[in-house]
Formats: structure tokens, C-alpha cells, sequence
């Protein structure tokens, strides 16, 4: 009985909470997120109370961040890909409109009229602006009031006055301390407004666009010249469009770019190719080492083993970014280690991280570094496994040591290791850490694209994403993401036929 | 007789001198670091491993010119806060899968097993789009945060874990909490007293597996937090070194020393687990 109250009254808080919630989002007219709420705490209500629900309660806090975090991610990344959401196109079509039409331009020849403040540095009680159908007063805050119902002192009779309401006029140097409040006022005046102009002149601009609904097009006021909304922007007749755009739907037209638009589609062959061979040498080097090494440290004869292993690993228990800074200082090209070494003993410097080619062999040296041991450790496990009486018969029959390699040791262990090799494989074709950290993608090979010599998939969406200095094509970004996760899911397709992970799932286990 | 013993010294000579040439080739860039954090000369041209006049210079200057004391700190508190949730919530979930039989189970357990398989920063764009909108009514949990941040990890999480635990529990015999329900215990009781001391090994090898994903993160890390003070130990490093390393070596090193040597005595302290666990899980054989 008494969870029952606890349930309740705990209930009773979050949905409290969660109708407060609900009304602030469909305030905002943010009807995904306001479902999203109201589902969720649907969810949980019938997970409290509902027996059937039992070992849901046990998931569904997991299930919660797992959905979050990863399921709508997913899915939304899916929907990006299909937008033209990137910088330009990053506000909805209203705010577009919003900004376009509070653009403003000077009528020719431009209109200005002098305006005196007064009142203290400290405090500004109001400005006089004297336009060509006579002095109008405002108050700071914009609000406009009659004249006559404010006493003028103006003694040398210039209609400049000297005081207003007994407050001082201010110096120009003193309407300075108030130059932000002066600013942000935005007086309506005939077709458009007054603005501040300059520190003693307010302006008459006039608003460049209009937004004309029934056409859905906005004209612009000066040449009388008509923008249609289009796919993402107002567009003219002559193909001329208007900043910022919008974001919209675009269909398959990223994926397109990325096989028809020569600047992507070139970016995306040269990335795509040197990311499978990334993945292929890294792989295939680090698994060689690393089964040469396991052999060498399963002869039951080396005594040292246990400490060879425990040391042999060290490239593996530290932290991956860590390692790859520290060789990315022996790769430096002036002061680095190897450089220095080279440069001393043979008068030689390799441009490591500058060149093409070196840049990619300093990126696998680096991975076979990192990756080796755990190739070493999956490979000794393997050979622990082989039974001794195989190489008793393979010496009986005169098998010399590589014909015994070739025809008992690796046959047998790619049996158990094939798998883990597809795993590292997908794991190196997106390890994003080392590329990054080494050379950004770097070095450029050709100007005007983002994708440089040692790009993987990921670092170019990446570089799309979120390299500022170029604008964010995030949009661009999501669809390479959505063709890795296409590759990801090949790649895994094939393990998943190796192992029997899949086969327990549909028999229940 | 003299001929075969001759043999086999060689032959155990060459393989002692080929580990040792692989063991220099393993630890030589750490070995490198370790000396050159000790030496007061700031720069990469000193190329001695034992510095000539060891100082603690560098570690002066790391702490007193830098934020690391704020990366470390960050890092370490993102890493286990998020690993410690991500163990508990992904037990709670392996255990009603192990236990429980109930309808969506099969398509609950393979939909665990395709997530696991993508690496969470495909999608980041649509990550980062959600963080801006959390922040928009969570300002504490949004773009630029930890808890953010935590989110997003203990998100990336949940699926290679509750599938990998739920392996353990499966072997787990179900005697030992049936005799307890027969006791009148509750399941969740079960789980509490019985279930989880028992698979205390293995909520270890996940808590430090996943704690060093997370304190090597870079990627995620890098869009969502913004400022030095906030940063954590990858990026407060690589901005710190990336165009320094002429002139800030020194001070590096003596952060790298740092920033690796709390994972490398937490990897060796649970070696044997943390091996079998790494090597035999990623892919579930």
C-alpha cells in the first residue's frame, strides 16, 4: 500500500511537470518535441502502473537515453540528408521573411534630419529630432510626444533649443555615452523609418522589400524587381536570388551531388579509396606484426614471456590521443625526433606530415603502433587453442616449420580471428581520432575542395560540418553519414554471417 | 649432440633479441615522453631520453599556465559519471533480457545488436541539432555542456553493453535467485542481492572499458563543449600542443605523463579482465 502512494504521488509530480512542460512547447508551436513529451510521459505511466509492463521497467532507462541518443539521431540524420539545411539555410521561411523585410535602404538623395538630447551623461530625458514638418520629441524608449506639452528654452531664438523641461542640451561628445540606447530606436516615419544616421543626424530609410503573400514573392521596393519563393530562397525572373535562404526538402539532391558535382564527386572517390586502403593496411600490417609477435611469445621456452606480453601491450593501455600527439611531435618536420635523427646521421629530412605519400605512412605507422597488441593478444588466444597432436603428425610426416605455419597455424586461427579482423577493419575505417589528431585530413591536394590527402569518410563529414571558416554544410555532412552507415552496415552484414551472434538472436537465446 | 645445443642457444637468443627490439619499438615514444617531461628544455631538439638536469619545471608550468588541472578534472568526472550510469542502467536491461521472457524480447535483443554495430558520430549533425534544441529548454544539459555531453556518451553506450552483460548473466545459473523468489524476494531483490555481486567482475571490466572509450573521446567532445575551461583532457592537449610543438613540448609531456598514467595503472591493475574482456567481446564469439 504504501508504494502505491509513493507511486502515485511520484506520478503525479512528473506529470505535473510534464503538463507545464507541454504547454511552454505548444507556446513555442514546437509540436515534435511537445509529442515526444507527451509520449514519453505516457510511457512512463504505464510503465509504473501497468503489471504487463514488468520487465520494461527494467529497460527503460536505457531504452530512454538509447532512443535519444541514438535511434533519433539516426533517423533525424536520415531527414537532414534529405533538406538543404547548411549555413544560408539555416532559419525557417518566416524568419527569412522576418529579416528580409526589415532590410532598409537610403532614399536618393538621402534624407537626414539634425537631432539634439538632453538631460545628463548619466541619463538621457528625451531627443528632439527636427524634421522638415517640424521638431518631434521622443523619449529614450521611442515613445513619441508632443512637443507643446514639453517647455522649450530657446533663448537665442535659432529654433535649436538649449533646454528642454530644464534638462541641459548634450554635447555631442555626451550623447556618445548614450550612443546604444540611440541606436536601437527605429521611429516610424512615412512609407518607412528613422534611424540613427550619425551622431548628430537621424535618417529616413525606407524597407528595400515587401513581402506580397498572395504571390508568396517578395519585391523589391527600389526597381520594382519580383522574388518568387523557390526551393530554399526567393529567386527573380533572371535567376538573381535573395540571402539568407531557407531550410527545405530537397530530396535526393545531396546524395546526387555526390556522385554528379565534379568538386564532390572527385572529393568523395579520392576520400573513399584511400579509406579502404587505411583500413586495409592498418589491418593487415598490425594482424602480421601481431601474429609474428604471438608466435614468438608462444614458445613455451622463452621464459620472459609474461613480462614480454605485459610490456608488448603498453601501446594499447594508453590513451589512444595521447600516443598520437606524442609521434605526431616525432613526425614534426623541423623539430621532430626522427628529423633530428635523420638529419644528424645521413643529412636527410622527409617531409613527414607535408607530403602525400609520407602523410599516409606516418598515419598506418602510427595505427600498426596502436593496433598491434591487440592483434597479439587475439592471436595468442588463437594459438593457445590449436591442438599439439596437429604439429606431432605435420613433424612425423616432414613438414618443415612454414609449411606447418601455412597449412595448420593460419588456417586454423583464421577460423576464430576472421571475424575479429572484419570488427577492427570497420573500427580503423572510421577511427576519426588518429586521422584528426595527425593531420586533419591534411595535406590539401586540391584547392577549393575540404577533402585533403588523408581523409576518411568521417573527418570530411566532419570537415563539412563543422570547419566554420567555410560556412556548415551540414546537410552535405548528414548524407556522407548516411552512406557510411551504408558501408558500416555491409561490412557488418558480412560478420554477421561469420558468427553466430544473429543465429542466437533468432533462436532465442 | 654439440651441434643441436648450439642451435637452440641461438635460437633462443635471437627470439629474446627479437622481443626485446619489439618491446624497444613499443615503449620508446613513452620512454621518450616520460624523460622528456623531466627536462627543463622546452623544446623537441633535446633528444635525450635522461634528461642531463631533471626538474620539475614542466609540471610547474602545466598546472600554473594551462587549464589542465580543469581538462583533467572534466574528464575524469564526464568519463565516470557516464560510465558508472551506463553500467547501471545497461545491468538493469541485460538482466530482463536474461531473465525475462516477454513479447519484443527477440526484437529488442537484435535491434541492441545492429546499434552496436554504428559508431554513434555518424549522426552527429542530428546529435548536434538535438543538443541546440535540449538547450533551448534545458540550458544545462544542452550544446556546450557536460551533462550534455554525458547524455550523449551514456546514449552511445546502452547497446554494446546490455548486450555484452547479458552474455555474463546468461551464464549465470538461475538456481541461485530461484531458490530466493521461492523465499519470497521480489525480482528486482534478486537482481540487487544476488545477480549483481555476483557479476561484479564483469560491471567492472565494462565500467573500465567504457571509461576509457570516454576519456579518449575527441570527436563529439570537440562540437559540443566550447571554451578552455570546459574542455576535456583530448581537446584541452591537442589544442595545447597542435601549432606548439616547437615551444610547448616540454609542457605536453608532463600533461601526457598525467593524462596516461591514471588509465595505464587502471589498465594494468585489471589486466587479465580487461584483455579478455576487450579481445573477446568486440566481437561476440
Amino acid at each position: 500500500m504504501g508504494t502505491l502512494l509513493l507511486k502515485v504521488l511520484v506520478l503525479s509530480a512528473l506529470d505535473a511537470g510534464a503538463v507545464y512542460f507541454s504547454v511552454l512547447l505548444a507556446w513555442e508551436g514546437d509540436w515534435t518535441v511537445l509529442l515526444l513529451v507527451v509520449l514519453g510521459t505516457a510511457g512512463i505511466n504505464y510503465l509504473v502502473l501497468s503489471r504487463k509492463a514488468y520487465p520494461l521497467r527494467y529497460l527503460a532507462p536505457g531504452l530512454v537515453f538509447l532512443i535519444l541518443m541514438v535511434v533519433i539521431p539516426v533517423a533525424y540524420n536520415v531527414y537532414i540528408s534529405f533538406t538543404n539545411y547548411s549555413t544560408g539555410h539555416i532559419l525557417t521561411k518566416d524568419q527569412v521573411i522576418k529579416v528580409l523585410t526589415e532590410r532598409e535602404y537610403q532614399p536618393s538623395p538621402p534624407v537626414r534630419y539634425p537631432f539634439y538630447g538632453f538631460g545628463t551623461r548619466e541619463e538621457l530625458h528625451g531627443i528632439l529630432i527636427l524634421t522638415d514638418s517640424g521638431p518631434l520629441f521622443f523619449r529614450p524608449d521611442g515613445t513619441q510626444e508632443s512637443i507643446e506639452t514639453h517647455e522649450v528654452l530657446d533663448e537665442d531664438g535659432d529654433g535649436i533649443p538649449e533646454a528642454l523641461d530644464g534638462h541641459p542640451r548634450l554635447s555631442s561628445r555626451e550623447i556618445l555615452a548614450h550612443y546604444s540606447v540611440l541606436q536601437k530606436l527605429r521611429i516610424p516615419w512615412q512609407e518607412g523609418w528613422l534611424r540613427l544616421a550619425s551622431l548628430t543626424q537621424f535618417g529616413y530609410f525606407l524597407p528595400q522589400y515587401r513581402y506580397e503573400p498572395e504571390r508568396d514573392a517578395l519585391v523589391d521596393q527600389r526597381t520594382g524587381k519580383v522574388y518568387h519563393a523557390g526551393p530554399g530562397r526567393f529567386v527573380a525572373e533572371d535567376g538573381e536570388g535573395l540571402d539568407p535562404g531557407w531550410s527545405t526538402w530537397v530530396g535526393l539532391a545531396n546524395y546526387i551531388r555526390f556522385f554528379r558535382d565534379p568538386l564532390y564527386h572527385r572529393a568523395f572517390g579520392r576520400v573513399f579509396l584511400w579509406n579502404v586502403e587505411w583500413a586495409v593496411f592498418s589491418v593487415v600490417l598490425s594482424f602480421a606484426l601481431g601474429l609474428a609477435l604471438a608466435i614468438l611469445l608462444n614458445d613455451r621456452g622463452l621464459r620472459l614471456r609474461k613480462l614480454y606480453r605485459s610490456l608488448l601491450i603498453v601501446p594499447y593501455a594508453l590513451p589512444a590521443f595521447i600516443s598520437v600527439l606524442i609521434w605526431k611531435g616525432f613526425f614534426n618536420t623541423e623539430v621532430g625526433l626522427f628529423n633530428q635523427l635523420l638529419g644528424s646521421h645521413f643529412g636527410i629530412r622527409v617531409p613527414w606530415l607535408a607530403d602525400v605519400f609520407w602523410a599516409r605512412f606516418s598515419l598506418i605507422l602510427t595505427n600498426v603502433w596502436l593496433t598491434y597488441p591487440y592483434m597479439m593478444l587475439v592471436s595468442l588466444g588463437a594459438l593457445q587453442s590449436i591442438p599439439g597432436e596437429l604439429y606431432e603428425a605435420a613433424a612425423i610426416d616432414g613438414a618443415g616449420p612454414w609449411k606447418r605455419f601455412t597449412s595448420i597455424t593460419f588456417p586454423l586461427i583464421m577460423i576464430s580471428i576472421a571475424p575479429l579482423l572484419i570488427g577492427s577493419f570497420a573500427f580503423t575505417f572510421n577511427n576519426f581520432t588518429i586521422i584528426w589528431l595527425m593531420t586533419e585530413g591534411n595535406p590539401v591536394v586540391e584547392i577549393g575542395s575540404r577533402a585533403g590527402a588523408t581523409d576518411i569518410l568521417l573527418s570530411y563529414a566532419y570537415k563539412l560540418a563543422f570547419q566554420g571558416a567555410r560556412g556548415n554544410e551540414y546537410a552535405m555532412a548528414a548524407a556522407l553519414g548516411v552512406i557510411i552507415f551504408l558501408i558500416v552496415a555491409l561490412i557488418s552484414g558480412i560478420s554477421f554471417t561469420r558468427t553466430r551472434a544473429l543465429e542466437e538472436v533468432s533462436r532465442g537465446l | 649432440m654439440a651441434y643441436k645445443r648450439r642451435s637452440w642457444w641461438a635460437r633462443a637468443f635471437l627470439r629474446n633479441f627479437l622481443a626485446w627490439l619489439a618491446i624497444a619499438f613499443a615503449l620508446f615514444p613513452a620512454a621518450f615522453v616520460l624523460g622528456t617531461s623531466f627536462n627543463p628544455v622546452n623544446s623537441l631538439s633535446a633528444t635525450r631520453i635522461i634528461p642531463r638536469h631533471p626538474s620539475l619545471s614542466n609540471y610547474v608550468r602545466l598546472f600554473s599556465e594551462t587549464s589542465f588541472a580543469a581538462w583533467f578534472l572534466n574528464t575524469v568526472k564526464i568519463a565516470g559519471i557516464s560510465a558508472i550510469l551506463s553500467v547501471f542502467f545497461c545491468a538493469l536491461g541485460a538482466y530482463a533480457f536474461s531473465r525475462f521472457r516477454f513479447r519484443g524480447r527477440r526484437a529488442g535483443l537484435l535491434m541492441l545488436l545492429l546499434v552496436q554495430t554504428f559508431p554513434q558520430s555518424l549522426a552527429m549533425v542530428a546529435i548536434y541539432r538535438i543538443l541546440l534544441k535540449i538547450g533551448h529548454y534545458l540550458p544545462w544539459a544542452g550544446l556546450g555542456t557536460h551533462p550534455g555531453l554525458i547524455l550523449v556518451y551514456l546514449g552511445g553506450s546502452i547497446g554494446f553493453n546490455t548486450w555484452f552483460m547479458k552474455g555474463y548473466f546468461d551464464t549465470i545459473p538461475r538456481s541461485l535467485e530461484e531458490s530466493a523468489l521461492v523465499d519470497g524476494a521480489t525480482h528486482f531483490q534478486a537482481f540487487w542481492r544476488i545477480i549483481l555481486p555476483l557479476a561484479r567482475p564483469i560491471l567492472a571490466v565494462v565500467f573500465v572499458i567504457q571509461f576509457i572509450t570516454f576519456y579518449s573521446e575527441y570527436l563529439i567532445a570537440s562540437f559540443v563543449l566550447k571554451g578552455d575551461k570546459s574542455y576535456t583532457l583530448a581537446l584541452g592537449l591537442y589544442y595545447l600542443i597542435n601549432e606548439h610543438y616547437r615551444d610547448r613540448w616540454g609542457i605536453f609531456a608532463a600533461g601526457a605523463v598525467i593524462g596516461a598514467g591514471l588509465v595505464l595503472l587502471i589498465f594494468y591493475a585489471l589486466q587479465s579482465q580487461i584483455v579478455s574482456g576487450l579481445t573477446g567481446g568486440a566481437v561476440k564469439e
